[in-house]
């Protein structure tokens, strides 16, 4: 009987009672530290009191700096390393490649997705998520797919889903995360994965029953484009359900649960049913739809909503809290609205304005980080070495932002109140991250403390000093140092900073 | 009694093996929501009105009969979903009512997060907020009354808005899981150095780190010993089933728990509802064995605990064209307690709004879910005056407790 990976790890974990690396995994992280430079031998970390701006901009534009990424930034200039971030395909990923895209279920069609398991699927989409944001070079745009992901928020545990998303994150999220917003709306409108969670599928009319399924209309309405307070009205969403009566995907049970004929070759995938559309002319948000447009209503209909200017201002609103602060001045967020109408929707052109702004700039240090930025900044700063086993994901479930598992369609919140209920689970992963006990997680503890002249023969005052601004980009205060001193335990005290209110921000 | 600060109280709870606190925690009130607007018309059926069942040419339960996919009998009017069976001899023993047609009056949206958003505020509008979630304001009305790290807990992972401005609520899905893992296994090191860094931190951050280390000061003291439920209660193996079984564990411990929340997802029934059999009725028979389980472990505490079941809006009256419901306007909550003026359901029917005037096809509303809540907090909590969690409103009279 041929083993699967799975089965492989699950007979490792239950005869050793630990999870164990595959030999392919010991051989990637055996060539990663060869060949690569995991830890600069010398490293310069901030000496400024306030927040360093290069490491502001990589706390926020990155998931944090990997070690010696401050210096990177430093030389090359904020601008032009800003420039090169959104343009990822100018930027060489091989090693983040090489850990991140061997796992099968990655790659696959809708319809092959169904010879694979449930828990397969979720597993390695998730560590896809995690290994691209601790490794890729490309760290904009990884931040955007988290961005994304989150405002077309998909959870696998509904229906079909888990069998959809490995698509929609290729073909919607990843392939428009830097591109135009209007594409990527588009996209997702007909996203197997999307019509599934919000129910797309069997918005139809037939001829008893002419009542569409509003799911997806009011959602696209108040939570992808306009936002709650758009000025859309009750008759606007059944209107936009209307213009996409018809627009289904094929499963592959049907509605009885019988599995359908295996040779269907579109299994998976969407289309347009006309016989379930409801052809009569509509109007949204003031704007006529005439009868008889078929499938082109769906393209009407998106521009209608893409072009509306409660979008600009709901788009430029939502990437401004999540970049800047919650309380972005009005100034910041109406020249990146008025950007949106400028460039028709284009992303890259956002950014630019909001990570070359005076505002980005004065928000040093404002907001929380939530758990995925939170773990991935962590792993980053001790230059972990992971392959992002369960043990490591459970940490996510703990602090409450399980990757595509968030129940309902407005994803994780950038809010910050709702994440501090969970910080003793953001404590525990700092202390034993740092004491080395996640399984299959290897932190470079020792080389970053030799390679900030913070290893052996230093005081414990000078180690904290250099590993807290290392951490934080900036100096610790007296009270910040006075707290680490009581503790005679350097991982213990490596763990404590980690868990200090200062790394809990960015 | 002489005001004790709370590091005395700390200290003294961890030399004690079994804490108890008194005055603190009289009453505990569990709220329940059922998140996605539960289609509550399935779950307590009108079946003695014809329009009920023109409405719903698949998806209604059958009048009350000797099939047991019908509904079970609670009244000429009323029967429950079959799979809530377990609450039945509750409602008939006079400690579970219903309020039937309870909702957000001006909720022209129908959108989840908006109805939820107000509901769990207890605001009357998004523009008009009071700031914090109801159970919040009304916890921090109580500030100073004994308030402890665990007088509000959160059943999961996220602060429910509901308890948003509570003085402090700890977030947990497992008492077991309380504890700072400290490389050199002596947690306190650790805990002070963390007290320090917290301490010096005058945000919000600051705040919930500081609660953080009095809860895991507190729970530290309540672990270590294994946990039976009285009288043979077998919760659901779920989330929702052991996330009971720990609010159980914390009423009988007597840490102070005041309001603890608790969240079961999924009815949300757009597609393929179902009926006897099907999505809802597998949450529905969750919900009935969870509380039923719940009841019996806290038999010899029913005095002073009340369980209360709420939705964000119902659903509407007739079915759409995937087997399943769309989003509504009213729903029927329900409240399980020795206070309650038992085995009613509470408000007129037919409850069924024109089409035109009050959203396509969902329950009038007869009550503002602000009464309900309102009148909840006074009859189960002793709440006073209602001024302090819901300002500028003037609950009527529901009847409920």
């Amino acid at each position: 009987m041929k083993t699967t990976r799975r089965q492989f790890f699950q007979a490792a974990a239950l005869s050793s009672g630990a999870v164990a690396l595959s030999g392919c995994e010991r051989f990637i992280s055996t060539i990663t530290s060869a060949t690569a430079v995991v830890v600069p031998d010398h490293l310069k970390s901030s000496e400024s009191l306030e927040i360093d701006p290069e490491f502001h901009l990589l706390s926020r534009a990155a998931f944090g700096p990997w070690p010696g990424n401050l210096q990177h930034v430093k030389d090359m200039g904020r601008e032009a390393w800003i420039e090169e971030q959104l343009n990822p395909d100018s930027i060489s990923d091989a090693a983040c490649d090489f850990r991140a895209e061997r796992f099968n279920t990655l790659f696959v069609r809708p319809a092959e997705a169904y010879n694979f398991k449930k828990p397969l699927l979720r597993d390695e989409l998730t560590r896809h998520a995690l290994l691209r944001a601790v490794y890729s070079q490309r760290q904009l745009y990884e931040v955007m797919v988290e961005f994304w992901t989150d405002h077309l928020n998909i959870d696998l545990n509904k229906g079909d889903c888990v069998y959809f998303k490995p698509a929609d994150d290729r073909e919607v999220i990843r392939k428009h995360a830097l591109g135009n917003f209007r594409d990527l709306i588009r996209a997702s409108a007909t996203s197997p994965a999307m019509l599934v969670y919000l129910d797309g599928r069997s918005n139809k009319v037939t001829k008893g029953k002419p009542v569409p399924n509003e799911n997806y209309g009011r959602e696209l309405l108040e939570l992808h484009t306009l936002g709650v307070n758009g000025g859309y009205t009750q008759n606007d969403v059944r209107e936009a359900a209307r213009c996409l009566t018809g627009w289904t995907v094929n499963l592959l049970k049907n509605s009885e649960g019988k599995v359908k004929q295996l040779f269907q070759p579109s299994r998976g995938e969407s289309f347009f049913n006309p016989e379930h559309h409801d052809d009569g002319s509509k109007m949204v948000l003031g704007k006529t739809i005439p009868a008889g447009g078929g499938e082109a209503d769906l393209e009407r209909l998106i521009d209608i909503v893409c072009e509306h200017p409660s979008t600009a201002k709901f788009i430029a609103k939502k990437l401004c809290i999540h970049f800047v602060s919650h309380d972005t001045p009005d100034s910041l967020v109406q020249r990146v609205a008025h950007e949106f109408t400028k460039t028709k929707g284009d992303i890259k052109s956002l950014l630019r304005v909001i990570l070359k702004s005076d505002e980005f700039y004065a928000s040093r240090g404002q907001l929380l980080k939530r758990p995925f930025r939170y773990i991935v900044s962590s792993l980053r700063a001790v230059a972990a070495d992971t392959h992002a086993h369960q043990p490591l994901v459970d940490w996510l479930h703990r602090m409450g932002q399980g990757l595509f598992q968030y129940p309902t369609p407005d994803g994780y919140t950038d809010e910050e109140a709702p994440w501090m209920g969970t910080l003793l689970w953001r404590w525990n992963f700092a202390l034993t991250l740092a004491g080395g006990k996640i399984p299959t997680v290897q932190i470079a503890a020792n080389k970053l403390r030799k390679a900030l002249d913070a290893g052996r023969g230093k005081s414990a005052d000078e180690v904290t000093t250099k590993l807290f601004a290392h951490f934080t980009g900036r100096q610790a205060r007296p009270y910040e140092l006075e707290a680490v001193r009581g503790l005679n335990n350097d991982a213990e005290a490596l763990g404590v900073l980690l868990a200090s209110p200062a790394f809990q921000r960015c | 009694m002489p005001s004790i600060n709370r590091r005395a109280l700390l200290s003294q709870l961890l030399l004690t093996t079994a804490p108890v606190v008194e005055d603190a925690g009289k009453h505990t009130l569990v709220c329940v929501f059922l998140r996605g607007g539960a289609d509550t018309l399935n779950l307590l059926v009108p079946y003695a009105d014809d329009i009920y069942y023109k409405g719903r040419a698949s998806l209604a339960i059958a009048a009350p009969s000797n099939d047991s996919k019908s509904a079970i009998r609670l009244s000429d009017h009323y029967g429950l979903h079959p799979m809530l069976k377990p609450l039945a001899d509750k409602f008939h023993d006079g400690r579970l009512s219903f309020v039937q047609g309870v909702g957000i009056r001006d909720n022209s949206s129908g959108s989840h997060f908006e109805s939820q958003d107000l509901m769990e505020h207890g605001d009357a509008s998004l523009d008009n907020s009071a700031g914090g979630g109801w159970l919040g304001r009304f916890l921090h009305a109580r500030a100073g009354k004994n308030l402890t790290p665990l007088s509000a807990v959160a059943i999961g992972t996220k602060l429910p808005e509901s308890l948003r401005g509570a003085p402090s609520v700890s977030v947990m899905q497992s008492l077991d899981d309380i504890g700072i893992k400290a490389p050199s296994n002596k947690p306190e090191a650790a805990a002070a150095a963390l007290a320090k860094l917290y301490g010096a931190d005058v945000t919000l951050l600051g705040e919930r780190g500081r609660e953080t280390l009095d809860l895991f000061h507190r729970v530290s003291a309540l672990q270590h010993n294994d946990y039976h439920p009285a009288n043979d209660a077998a919760y659901p193996k779920d989330e929702f089933g052991s996330g009971l079984r720990e609010i159980a564990r914390l009423i009988k411990a007597g840490v102070g728990l005041e309001v603890a929340c608790i969240d079961l997802g999924g009815w949300d029934t757009h597609f393929l509802q179902g009926t006897a059999e099907g999505t809802q009725a597998g949450r529905a028979k969750l919900l009935a064995d969870g509380l039923a389980a719940f009841d019996a472990d806290i038999k010899a505490e029913r005095d002073n605990v009340s369980v209360f079941v709420m939705t964000e809006f119902g659903r509407r009256l007739y079915e759409n064209s995937s087997l399943g419901t769309d989003h509504g306007r009213g729903f029927a909550c329900m409240l399980l307690s020795n206070k309650v003026k038992g085995g009613r359901v509470i408000g007129s029917w037919p409850a069924l709004a024109e089409e035109a005037s009050d959203g396509p096809g969902g329950m009038k509303i007869h009550f503002d879910y602000r009464s309900v809540f309102s009148e909840v907090l006074r009859g189960t909590m002793g709440l006073a005056g209602t001024g302090s969690v819901f300002p500028d409103f003037k609950p009527e009279s529901v009847g409920l407790v």
